[in-house]
């Protein structure tokens, strides 16, 4: 029993655009994300199905989170339970995640301070671990536009953690001076 | 002065000069000098002392292999300890002094220790120090212990960066086979990264005359440029420290002094080790003394730093690779004198410095003698990886065996010494095209430490682990090389035996009479050279280090003074007002027995259940039955392990056919969501059970206390709120501020509850409401230390505080189930074992004491029979601010069946007395729970 308030900052959401070192971090503000799972739910999708390194198109699509399950995005409004004609369970969880963009050329180096991420290996998944924290994550737009998906209540660490990253690129290639200079400079 | 300075070019700038302090003398360097080389340049000989006896130690080695030169470095207030001077790049203004010396390393008033080496050998510590008790000497020794003073100045941005990165081929090692092998690769296509531990690339290429008839430094450009221009990156002042499962491999780049290091974990497809190998020092009387040194060394203090390490060199080699070298050293202007091995032992002289050398009755006056005793090539790595050592009697050396899966080693590293050979094998590696071997050159005569032979010889420099010492050991039957280590501590330096492990293995294999390779290797553990912990960590520290989940409604918390803590991995207020804990908590409960208490209940799990076999699923999930739950109904139930432990508790309620939501403990979501998901899978169709946690959606504030009906009266819900049309256990779904509300009608403090559930976004506006509705019947928020006095009151157990790893449900009063329940759950066959029936079973009860008596420690045993032995232990304890006297739980064997009997409670030495009574000390008949 003892009072730690001072030991955590006080919550500062991202309510506005972060910008450092090129790369902007952008709170994104949907109007709904809905939960869907079900035995087909990837094969009957009546949505664009968005796995890694996708690119979003515009919503409403649905980000693959598994073989059963689906988050989808800015989809129509629909009832909560389960739905018998197309056997899909359905959940309205668009307060279950805070939603951000990280865009510009270095974005992926960012994102590479959370994960090892490769470009060139797909998955047909979304959900990833950054920086420890579970997430789900694509692209939407360009190729230098990264969107995160974040349980609400792990937002102030990611952010927190995302903004250190971006930090972290200003000294980046510190000590590693190229070979050719290091030599010409010498006696 | 014997080191100095010389004219040949080398790769230090000296339009660049640099001041710097060493125990508190000013010298000046240059920039690409290295601590050690600045002072050597100086002629500074003497630069630190050795752990255990003191002793007087110079630079052994020129790089990451020297053990002795180890220095607490402080530039700009900035201050790091255990520097290796050898691997320390000098910067303008660097304060260095000497680790283990005071005051200085060439004065070190400990240094009379050594007078009494004779009784300090190896387990001294062990043989003195049992009597009369070990822990009369402990402060004292662990004042004298260890190596270096940490600043009491927090370096506050000390704080690594820490990067994912991957390549196809990860070439180790910047000499002429790395460079070679990662030029072939990249010009053939590959995605190759080259690291380097040194800043500038080449290796001991510098000390080459040439290279395939270009100056070093002009064809370790021309390499390097060919590697960038086919695409290839380079790491310099970037060491790989480790590899670790599926070829991930620890990097670490280091930059300006004082700044955190780099971490780049990388995932190379394939890794070519070419890290070269050590010059081996060699076991002869006192030689430790500055001023003796590998031969490899003193070439790369020439060829790096343009420093020559003595006038008069006395050298010492058993191999064939000395001899270019000696003509390097000659031609810079030393005078060598070279002596046989074997012409006889071999003895340095010297007090604090080498100033002759005796063998046999020749006597030879040096100020400088450098060894080797064979090449050793650097297979830390390799082994890191899972990699083979084989032995080789020619190089008398262990070399790469069996490979690891993605893994070859070449060049020295490999056991090709030869420049030529070298090239060849690394430009095959790299490219894939096999080339023919060229035989090897490289000769060499056995040359190791001689058991029984005169003098002081020394195997760990750092540590002071001497040939004596191998020999006690071995004498103690402390014979495997692991217990040697252990026994003597050869090879737990700083530098982890890179100089002494061959020493030592050697003087053992010698001890016993055995071949070397028959005694084996320690183990090879990552780090290959010491990183700082902050490496590890990077920014995965303070908050961030096990970042709480957060509140919806944190801010407006703090903004009436929640003092803030963390429960069950969330960031919760305790209570709310500064000042005395205790009487706001108290207060908290009154307001909540008489009024209402206003409490964020949002981390309490809701996870849905949903499909045509959720009904089913989740009769097999809980302890209960919950099948027969009616849609708008609630039922408290039990989820078990298999062993029929109570894992979790909580409600669950039922919101259609096809739709149940689990109200877990807050602490438990993500092991319950984990439990779900594993069942689900298993002997259930998984195609027909859903399993959505939506606890981050959903914000849970509850209202409870016998005036809570008032506070949801006002806020003019759009539901009929009299207990017979909303009665106890039971939940209504409505709305709020345009958004779906589900409002239950359950209790965790015995009073009269509402559970109002919300969507996150919503759930300020919620709160404003219900805060400005209590106002007006004084009714206020309430913390978690005040929920959990409430419902200890009314006798409601917390998983894990009121329970142990042995607690069923039976033993909490919940026994039917276990009796009657017809279909298949979880635990079901557990609690039908003899243990689950047992006569002793610790039960869950409560515990009363004598009027004006304090309140009982949690944690006290409860004790009976003689001798006195426990049968049980105080869970919960309190002062009731409701009931006004202490109240608490405790689980005791067969509990249920002694109530009302006395029982002795023990705790730190006191006995006091306790009556068992039942758990529930507030309002039993339920009537306000009800109402």
């Amino acid at each position: 029993m003892r009072n730690d308030s001072n030991k955590w900052d006080a919550p500062a959401a991202l309510t506005v655009g972060h910008t450092e070192n090129g790369v902007a971090l952008t709170p994104i503000e949907l109007t709904r994300q809905t939960l869907i799972s079900g035995p087909r739910v990837l094969s009957q999708a009546d949505w664009s199905i968005v796995g890694w390194p996708g690119i979003a198109p515009t919503p409403p699509y649905a980000l693959s989170l598994r073989r059963d399950r689906v988050l989808l995005v800015d989809g129509p409004d629909m009832a909560d339970g389960w739905q018998e004609d197309t056997q899909r369970a359905i959940s309205d969880a668009s307060d279950a995640y805070s939603v951000f963009d990280v865009s510009g050329d270095r974005a992926f180096e960012v994102l590479q301070r959370g994960a090892e991420l490769r470009l060139d290996a797909e998955s047909k998944s979304v959900a990833r671990l950054l920086f420890g924290i579970g997430v789900l994550l694509y692209r939407v737009n360009t190729e230098d536009q990264f969107r995160i998906h974040v349980a609400s209540s792990h937002a102030e660490a990611l952010v927190k953690s995302l903004k250190l990253a971006i930090s972290a690129l200003r000294s980046a290639g510190q000590g590693n001076s190229r070979p050719e200079d290091a030599l010409s400079k010498t006696s | 002065m014997t080191s100095h300075r010389t004219t040949r070019a080398a790769l230090i700038d000296l339009g660049k000069p640099l001041r710097f302090t060493f125990d508190g003398t000013a010298y000046q360097g240059f920039e690409g000098d290295t601590l050690a080389s600045a002072l050597l340049a100086n002629g500074v000989r003497v630069m630190g002392r050795s752990f255990k006896y003191h002793r007087p130690r110079g630079p052994l080695g020129a790089w990451v292999d020297d053990p002795n030169a180890i220095m607490g470095v402080t530039l700009n207030g900035r201050s790091l300890p255990n520097c290796p001077a050898t691997t320390t790049p000098l910067e303008d203004g660097m304060q260095a002094r000497a680790v283990n010396a005071w005051p200085s390393a060439r004065f070190d008033i400990k240094g009379g220790l050594d007078l009494f080496h004779r009784w300090l050998g190896a387990g001294f510590y062990y043989k003195t120090f049992m009597w009369p008790d070990w822990h009369l000497f402990e402060p004292m020794i662990r004042k004298m212990a260890g190596l270096g003073d940490i600043s009491r100045n927090v370096l506050e941005d000390y704080c690594a960066d820490q990067v994912h990165d991957h390549c196809e081929t990860l070439v180790i090692g910047g000499g002429a086979a790395g460079l070679a092998a990662a030029r072939a690769a990249a010009e053939g296509g590959q995605n190759v990264v080259l690291v380097d531990d040194k800043p500038v690339l080449g290796g001991g290429v510098h000390q080459l005359a040439g290279v395939e008839d270009f100056a070093p430094r002009d064809w370790v450009a021309s390499e390097a440029h060919a590697i960038e221009a086919a695409g290839g990156r380079i790491l310099t002042a970037t060491t790989a420290f480790g590899i670790f499962d599926h070829r991930m491999v620890g990097l670490v780049q280091n930059g300006p002094f004082g700044t955190a290091p780099r971490l780049h974990r990388m995932r190379a497809a394939r890794i070519i080790l070419a890290t070269g190998a050590l010059d081996r020092p060699v076991t002869f009387a006192s030689n430790d003394l500055p001023g003796v040194m590998t031969i490899d060394a003193a070439c790369e203090y020439l060829a790096r730093y343009a420093v020559l390490v003595g006038k008069r060199i006395g050298v010492l080699s058993n191999n064939s690779l000395a001899d270019d070298k000696l003509a390097m050293l000659a031609e810079a202007g030393a005078e060598v004198v070279r002596l046989n091995p074997a012409d006889g032992a071999i003895c340095a002289l010297g007090r604090k410095q080498v100033r002759c050398v005796a063998q046999g009755r020749n006597s030879h006056k040096v100020d400088t003698l450098l060894v080797s005793g064979g090449m050793t090539p650097l297979v830390h790595l390799w082994r890191h990886a899972g990699g083979k050592l084989d032995w080789c009697t020619e190089r008398q050396a262990f070399l790469p065996g069996a490979a690891p899966e993605g893994m070859v080693a070449i060049g020295a590293a490999g056991g090709t010494f030869d420049l030529d050979a070298a090239l060849a094998e690394a430009r095959a590696a790299g490219s894939g095209v096999p080339a023919d071997a060229i035989p090897s050159r490289y000769k060499l005569t056995p040359l190791w430490p001689e058991p029984g032979s005169k003098g002081r010889q020394w195997i760990d420099f750092q540590h002071d682990v001497t040939l004596k010492d191998v020999e006690l050991a071995a004498r103690e039957n402390y014979v495997s090389v692991e217990h040697l280590k252990r026994y003597t501590t050869l090879g737990m330096a700083s530098d982890q035996g890179k100089t002494s492990n061959m020493a030592g293995l050697a003087a053992m294999a010698a001890v016993q009479g055995r071949p070397l390779p028959e005694v084996g290797t320690t183990t090879f553990r990552p780090p290959f050279v010491p990183v700082p912990i902050e490496l590890y960590h990077g920014h995965h520290e303070k908050q961030l280090w096990h970042p709480l989940k957060r509140l919806a409604l944190e801010q407006e918390h703090r903004e009436i003074g929640a003092a803030l803590g963390e429960y069950g991995g969330w960031l919760r207020p305790g209570w709310y007002g500064t000042g005395d804990a205790k009487a706001h908590i108290r207060q908290e409960i009154l307001t909540a027995r008489n009024a209402a208490g206003l409490f964020d209940a949002s981390p309490l799990g809701k996870i849905e259940v949903i499909g045509p076999d959720a009904e089913a699923f989740v009769d097999f999930i809980y302890y209960n039955t919950i099948s027969t739950l009616k849609p708008g109904h609630i039922r408290y139930g039990f989820m078990l392990t298999e062993g029929g432990i109570v894992m979790d508790d909580g409600v669950i309620a039922r919101l259609d056919r096809n739709r149940f939501v689990i109200s877990c403990s807050s602490s438990h979501v993500g092991s319950v969501r984990t439990h779900l998901e594993a069942w689900r899978q298993d002997g259930n169709d998984p195609d027909r059970i859903f399993v959505h946690d939506l606890t981050d959606h959903w914000a849970t504030l509850t209202v409870a206390g016998p005036k809570a009906r008032e506070v949801l009266t006002d806020l003019a819900l759009d539901m009929d709120l009299s207990p017979t049309a909303f009665p106890h256990m039971t939940m209504r779904e409505t709305r709020f501020a345009h958004s779906p509300l589900r409002v239950a009608r359950v209790s965790f403090t015995g009073d009269l509850s509402y559970e109002m559930s919300i969507r996150r976004s919503k759930a300020a506006e919620l709160w404003q409401a219900l805060v400005a509705a209590g106002e007006r019947i004084g009714a206020a928020p309430i913390g978690v230390e005040a929920l959990s006095i409430l419902r200890a009151e009314k006798g409601y157990i917390m998983i894990g505080k009121d329970t142990d790893g042995e607690t069923m449900p039976h033993d909490l009063g919940f026994g039917v189930p276990r009796q009657k329940k017809k279909v298949a759950f979880i635990g079901d066959r557990s609690l039908h074992s003899v243990k689950a029936n047992g006569a002793r079973r610790k039960m869950l009860v409560g515990l009363t004491v004598s009027v004006g008596d304090k309140a009982l420690p949690t944690g006290a045993h409860l004790v009976e029979g003689t001798p006195l032995q426990s049968v049980g232990y105080v869970t919960s304890s309190y002062d009731s601010p409701t009931l006004g006297h202490p109240i608490a739980l405790a689980l005791v064997e067969n509990g249920t069946e002694r109530l009302g009997e006395s029982i002795s409670v023990w705790h730190m030495g006191e006995t006091r007395m306790a009556t068992i009574s039942a758990p529930c000390a507030f309002d039993p008949e339920g009537a306000r729970l009800n109402a």
